[in-house]
């Protein structure tokens, strides 16, 4: 009971601790392009940066509303298009600084919010999870059907150079893109963290555990969820307008299931029970995207199991992950748990790892050209055709999961122990 | 006893289907009474509290609150017009803090509606409008843990402060003492003598000790129908209820 008593006295201090990760994380904003200077790292942080905000903007209905959509890509999408649209405005463009633009991409995305939410919000659950489904078809089938909105097969391109130059700057490199990219990341995610943290935002929260309580509380849960939804729709809209301006280009992809069920994937796997959840997420996605998408052709199958391991043994996500061991932290166990964790996770890293040179053997033997026998995994190379490999990475895949497994019980023990206060009645 | 009552029960009936569940029930409960439903399992208690408060529409028949009509209104409006119930099983928000469960019931009743330009934890006057009704539920020890990790009786305490916190004057309590021991029932009792002070009360409950140690008036219902309504004494006398009821309560308690 000690450390809570001592965190609730605490509380004029909370405001440093409040303010000192938004420095933090706008210094490393500021500072990430000077560390990873190549052309691609920056691509690869402004792709992270966008997809952020709209993991974000997602995670205030799924994690905060506890809304489950389906379909969220359109908001994005929306918003996406009216800003290249608005690029096409030559005489309009002209008079607007680019970091403006992104404004538009939001108040479109409201505007589609607004009009969606009007009606999908009435339940939450598998009513909403289901309109969701079905609105985020029925934009994705129009984007062929509305063809002067949506472009069509080929969808929309613009220049983001033509808007009117921001105290000299035309966004000609990727450089300048991504630093308006960073800016607007950054006032985003401020924004909806302060959003959290409003009547309407609290009420999400208790209309999210429990509806029915809330409405006995005078809040009509119907109207809380709207409110959420049409911020949300706002963040999505200015992550579209972000896309806009970094790839100029907005297609039918914009607006899928598949953009729709990624976003779920990368909140769920950064965990949407934490307002930085998502952030983890997204950077864990597209660094396993890229990176790994560059070693193997099987990337999608790992980020696949790992996103079902997730569900299955984490459902907290990376940031639940985390945030479980503030606990044993604060009652100074936390070394206790290291031995432990090294019995658990070696044997198993290895076997997984083990288990994935499996997978590519099988894979590399069953579908490279014929007479193709080399293949190279774990910087060794080896034919693919040979026996021995395929009782190595066996025996090492079940001997690492079952070595793990030994460790098992004891791992659980110290969790145990971390977890109690020295001394506890209990 | 006032000009206006309370809340007034006007012939109010439900059906489910077929099922007859609650038969024309018709009571006026004054300003500041603590009125008392008792009756066997089964018998409708609860029906009639969902129906009171908007969660389910009668059949026939009309409640009034303060003299006005209640029908067509969804809970939260019913709320806003200063009625406020707590439930039989327990219904907190678990994964918030005892703080946050006390600080949401406030929201409403201090104005903040649906703003979303305010920021709550700057709101010192919240803060402390929370910390007060924290204080008087006892659980200001227990203010940033999760609620879902309180004692039962910690919760129903909880229930009980978010029940009242939004500072309604009629205050519906469904069984508060359910699945409580001896010391947690006088201590509960004690903290809603306490909470309710020039506040209407009106409270299903089983425990006749409770009941009648609390309340002004108690009705009996039994199966849908109000078989009698009165003091204490009188319905302890009364040979329908004794018949019905009590006599098998009073057996089963010694």
């Amino acid at each position: 009971m000690t450390d809570i008593t001592q965190k609730s006295t605490a509380t004029p201090a909370m405001t440093m601790g409040n303010t000192l990760p938004w420095i933090l994380a706008a210094a490393f904003l500021f500072i990430a392009p000077i560390i990873f200077s190549s052309n691609s790292a920056i691509t690869i942080m402004n792709q992270m940066g966008i997809t952020m905000v709209f993991a974000l903007a997602y995670n205030m209905l799924l994690g905060q509303g506890g809304m489950l959509s389906f379909g969220h890509a359109v908001y994005m999408g929306v918003g996406g298009f009216a800003c290249v649209h608005v690029m096409n405005m030559t005489d309009l463009f002209e008079k607007m600084p680019l970091p403006v633009l992104p404004i538009v991409g939001g108040l479109v995305g409201m505007l589609f919010a607004i009009a969606i939410g009007s009606f999908s919000t009435r339940k939450a659950g598998t009513v909403f999870a289901m309109i969701s489904l079905g609105v985020g078809e029925l934009v994705a089938a129009c984007s062929v059907i509305i063809v002067v909105f949506f472009g069509g097969e080929e969808g929309v391109s613009g220049d983001r150079t033509y808007g009117m130059p921001f105290f000299g700057i035309e966004f000609l490199r990727q450089i300048e893109v991504y630093y308006l990219t960073s800016f607007w990341l950054l006032v985003s995610a401020l924004l909806m963290f302060l959003f959290s943290r409003t009547p309407v935002g609290r009420m999400a929260n208790a209309v999210r555990d429990n509806p029915e309580r809330a409405e006995f509380l005078g809040y009509s849960a119907r109207w809380v969820r709207f409110y959420s939804f049409v911020a949300s729709g706002f963040f999505c809209g200015i992550a579209g307008g972000l896309f806009a301006i970094n790839f100029e280009i907005l297609t039918e992809e914009n607006l899928n299931l598949a953009t729709s069920g990624g976003i779920l994937l990368m909140t769920f796997l950064g965990g949407a029970g934490f307002f930085f959840g998502p952030v983890l997420g997204v950077v864990t996605f597209v660094l396993l995207q890229t990176v790994l998408g560059l070693q193997t052709e099987l990337w999608a199958l790992y980020v696949g199991a790992l996103f079902l391991a997730t569900v299955m043994f984490f459902p907290g996500g990376l940031s639940g992950l985390i945030m479980m061991h503030v606990t044993p932290m604060r009652l100074g166990k936390l070394n206790r748990l290291y031995v432990p964790y090294l019995k658990v996770f070696v044997p198993a890293i290895i076997g997984t790892l083990s288990l994935c040179g499996f997978i590519e053997i099988l894979f590399h033997a069953r579908h490279a050209a014929l007479g193709e026998d080399e293949m190279t995994i774990f910087w060794t190379t080896f034919s693919s055709h040979a026996i021995l490999p395929w009782i190595i990475t066996i025996v090492v895949a079940v001997g690492g999961i079952w070595l793990a497994k030994q460790s098992a019980p004891e791992l659980n023990e110290a969790w145990h122990d971390a977890n109690t206060p020295d001394g506890g009645a209990r | 006893m006032s000009t206006t009552s309370a809340l007034k029960l006007q012939d109010l009936k439900k059906n489910f289907g077929k099922a007859e569940i609650i038969r024309g029930v018709s009571l006026d409960i004054g300003e500041s009474e603590r009125h008392a439903i008792i009756g066997p399992n089964g018998a409708g208690k609860s029906t009639l509290f969902n129906l009171i408060t908007g969660r389910f529409p009668p059949t026939s028949g009309k409640v009034f609150l303060h003299g006005h009509d209640l029908a067509g209104k969804a809970p939260f409006e019913i709320n806003r017009m200063g009625l406020s119930r707590s439930f039989q099983i327990t219904n907190i928000f678990p994964k918030m803090t005892v703080f946050e469960n006390v600080r949401c019931a406030l929201l409403w009743a201090e104005g903040y509606r649906y703003s979303f330009w305010n920021i709550v934890n700057r709101a010192s006057h919240l803060a402390d409008a929370t910390d007060e009704i924290l204080a008087q539920i006892n659980l200001t020890e227990r203010r940033e843990l999760p609620a879902g990790v309180l004692s039962y009786a910690e919760q129903r305490a909880l229930e009980i402060g978010i029940t009242i916190a939004g500072g309604a004057d009629v205050i519906m309590l469904d069984e508060p003492t359910a699945g409580m021991s001896h010391s947690e029932t006088d201590y509960i009792v004690d903290l809603i003598r306490k909470v309710t002070v020039g506040k209407t009360l009106i409270m299903v409950e089983h425990d006749m000790g409770v009941v009648f140690g609390l309340a002004d008036r108690i009705s009996v219902l039994v199966y849908g129908e109000i078989i009698a309504t009165g003091k204490p004494e009188e319905v302890r006398a009364n040979a329908k209820v004794q018949e019905a009821y009590l006599g098998a309560a009073l057996e089963a308690e010694h």
